[in-house]
């Protein structure tokens, strides 16, 4: 093909060689990535009616996620929806919830800060709100392990360097609020890494719902500046 | 991953960017009509050390009174609506009546030079939030050491 010629809309196999599967991994994890900052930066603290706003970067980014997923083959069974090695999964996260439960105890005593077990949502069950955590612990994990975490396989392999950045970008998410981009980043790591050895969605949101529990009644709620991320963080409502 | 799946995802992405980008430039300009006056109109003529006045109107609610607020060296100082008597706006077709003027007293200020700034008060339609869009433009002005009221300035360096 000399330089002259263009590509038609219609050739799909010619658009398809444009771009390589890694630069593709990479381009579906940024447009991810800026579908949450959008949510959360503009979308959320529009005015007014406009909050509404906030559900079609969102949407976009399940469209594209399970569009993703159909289009590369991919099963329930390949991104985590399974319960065989929910158990593996499990004995995988253990140790790590321990160790950062008592760190985050530790810091709790050393802060001064009163340990409240129930203090995570005063008007809400702990029950209810664990189980609340737990759906919101899927969607984030969803999108993290079975959408960042895949497509930084693909770019980088199996590994540490894969892990870290799906733990950086899962961190930079709640930028820039301090306690909880440490906390996220320390979080990330922990459930990339296993969910590279023990693909279970389950596990890891049931993990995600215990250690925010865990962080919350611990953590000086001052440091935590009421889990607000985005532009959200600096406001008042 | 084949050349046509590969083909409809970059499609896909490619779509996708530009309808974050429309959302994005939407959000933009539904923010500055959301937190801005694009009808307001407004002079602040004079500041000294006795006054600081102008005028302000909503050309879109020109029977309305704009809610005015001053600050001096970016200090609030006091908050009014405007509705002095004003003729020469009227006369000018600026307003629908003459009594769009705002004067303030001048507070007490050390001797040297001062910035004022008025504001205009705007709040959203929820009243949720409001916000300051500056009418007309800084005055800066001069307070000689026999007009102030609150005495000399102090050396730069500390005191002697």
């Amino acid at each position: 093909m000399s330089s002259m010629e263009y590509l038609k809309p219609e050739d799909s196999q010619a658009v398809g060689d444009v771009i390589g599967n890694r630069a593709l991994a990479g381009w579906e994890i940024a447009s991810v990535v800026s579908s949450i900052f959008i949510a959360e930066w503009l979308a959320s603290v529009a005015v007014d009616w406009m909050r509404i706003a906030v559900v079609v970067p969102i949407g976009l980014a399940f469209v594209l996620s399970i569009s993703s997923h159909r289009l590369r083959g991919e099963t329930l069974r390949d991104l985590g929806f399974r319960l065989d090695n929910f158990l593996r999964a499990a004995g995988l996260l253990t140790l790590p919830m321990i160790v950062t439960a008592i760190v985050c105890l530790a810091i709790g005593w050393w802060t001064g800060e009163r340990i409240d077990f129930l203090r995570w949502h005063i008007s809400r069950p702990l029950a209810v709100q664990l189980i609340l955590g737990f759906a919101w612990g899927f969607v984030q994990q969803y999108m993290l392990q079975s959408l960042v975490n895949r497509r930084a396989q693909i770019i980088w392999g199996r590994g540490w360097l894969s892990v870290l950045v799906v733990a950086a970008i899962f961190a930079g998410l709640h930028l820039p609020n301090p306690a909880l981009t440490v906390a996220t980043f320390v979080g990330g790591v922990i459930w990339a890494a296993v969910y590279q050895r023990a693909p279970n969605i389950f596990a890891l949101a049931i993990s995600h719902s215990l250690m925010t529990w865990i962080v919350v009644s611990t953590v000086p709620a001052s440091a935590l500046h009421h889990l607000r991320i985005g532009l959200k963080y600096f406001g008042s409502n | 991953m084949s050349n046509r799946p590969r083909s409809k995802l970059i499609h896909l992405l490619i779509s996708k960017s530009i309808a974050e980008a429309l959302l994005v430039a939407a959000i933009a300009i539904g923010f500055y009509f959301a937190t801005s006056n694009p009808d307001l109109r407004g002079v602040l003529d004079v500041a000294n050390a006795e006054t600081v006045n102008g005028w302000a109107v909503d050309e879109a609610r020109p029977w309305t009174r704009v809610e005015v607020q001053l600050f001096i060296d970016n200090e609030f100082v006091a908050d009014k609506n405007a509705a002095e008597f004003r003729p020469d706006v009227h006369s000018a077709k600026r307003a629908e009546d003459e009594w769009h003027g705002f004067i303030f007293e001048t507070p007490p200020l050390p001797a040297g030079e001062h910035e004022a700034r008025v504001y205009a008060l705007l709040p959203n339609a929820a009243g949720s939030r409001r916000t300051l869009q500056l009418i007309g433009k800084p005055f800066r002005f001069l307070i000689e050491p026999k007009q102030t009221r609150l005495g000399l300035p102090q050396e730069k360096g500390g005191t002697r």
